[in-house]
């Protein structure tokens, strides 16, 4: 039984496992892939998003705390 | 026909030198006369080829192909939901936020939300007293005052009369609490209807406290 014997009988014999991995894979993948566009975008634009223009503007960090 | 006969004599010509590759092998493929493509040109010949890792190669990228195609279809579907839902300027409205430390024991404020007056009472001992003292079943709209409050020394209800819209007058009426000044109803310390033609009891908003009930969220 080597490793590509197993994964096969695991995941991809049946086509209900096969198809519910994928669907479970899309919600992670789809979790982490946002994640990480985001992650990218903000230490892109760093420096010029409004987190942290705040700081360096008196007195607006007060009202807009709630989020 | 023709062809069928052509392809059986191209092979005993010895055109087609290997025999074709069986890809199943049930009694019926190998019943039938039809012969299979000779695939052996494209197979993996290289040297120590694992015929489970191809598999699970070729099943693996159909199932990555499949799991973006959901993601993207998912991604779709949210992105068109998510336009029936309020924008953030509208939830930004929708919800005011009141420190409620600045209102001082038995004081009425008057706070605007969603353009609508909000009544808000620091009520005494006194008064929560009297407001639980009244026998409910003599009430027109019958209502038990814990039900009307979160924490008994707030009494939070939109400031509208429930007969025609206006806005009560504080600390006046004959139950020392509201009174209506267009047609005369009198409601009571924990905004009932005692008195006129007002059919229902003040309104409660949904509100809840926050930080401790330094403050109130209404909405």
């Amino acid at each position: 039984m080597s490793f590509y014997h197993t994964v096969f009988n695991t995941v991809f014999k049946r086509n209900s496992v096969f198809l519910t991995t994928i669907f479970a894979g899309a919600f992670v993948f789809q979790a982490v892939f946002d994640e990480g566009v985001n992650k990218w975008w903000e230490a892109r634009n760093k420096g010029k998003l409004w987190k942290d223009v705040k700081l360096t503007i008196p007195g607006a960090g007060e009202e807009e705390d709630d989020e | 026909m023709l062809s069928r006969l052509s392809l059986r004599s191209g092979r005993s010509l010895g055109l087609a030198t290997t025999v074709a590759r069986s890809f199943s092998s049930s009694a019926h493929t190998l019943k039938s006369t039809y012969d299979s493509p000779d695939f052996t040109k494209y197979l993996n010949k290289s040297k120590g080829a694992n015929p489970d890792k191809t598999r699970d190669y070729t099943y693996l990228m159909v199932g990555a192909y499949g799991l973006v195609s959901a993601a993207a279809a998912k991604s779709t579907v949210d992105a068109f939901l998510s336009t029936m839902s309020a924008s953030n300027d509208v939830l930004a409205m929708a919800k005011v936020e009141i420190k409620l430390g600045s209102i001082p024991l038995g004081k009425n404020v008057v706070v605007k939300w969603q353009g609508k007056p909000v009544f808000i009472r620091h009520r005494t001992t006194d008064e929560i007293a009297e407001a639980n003292d009244v026998d409910i079943s003599t009430l027109r709209d019958p209502q038990k005052d814990s039900d009307r409050v979160i924490r008994p020394e707030w009494l939070i209800m939109m400031g509208i009369c429930t007969h025609l819209g206006c806005v009560p007058i504080g600390e006046a009426g004959d139950f020392g609490g509201w009174f209506c000044p267009c047609h005369g109803s009198h409601y009571d310390i924990s905004g009932r209807i005692r008195k006129g033609p007002a059919p229902l009891n003040l309104e409660v908003p949904h509100y809840e406290f926050v930080d401790e009930a330094e403050s109130v969220m209404i909405g």
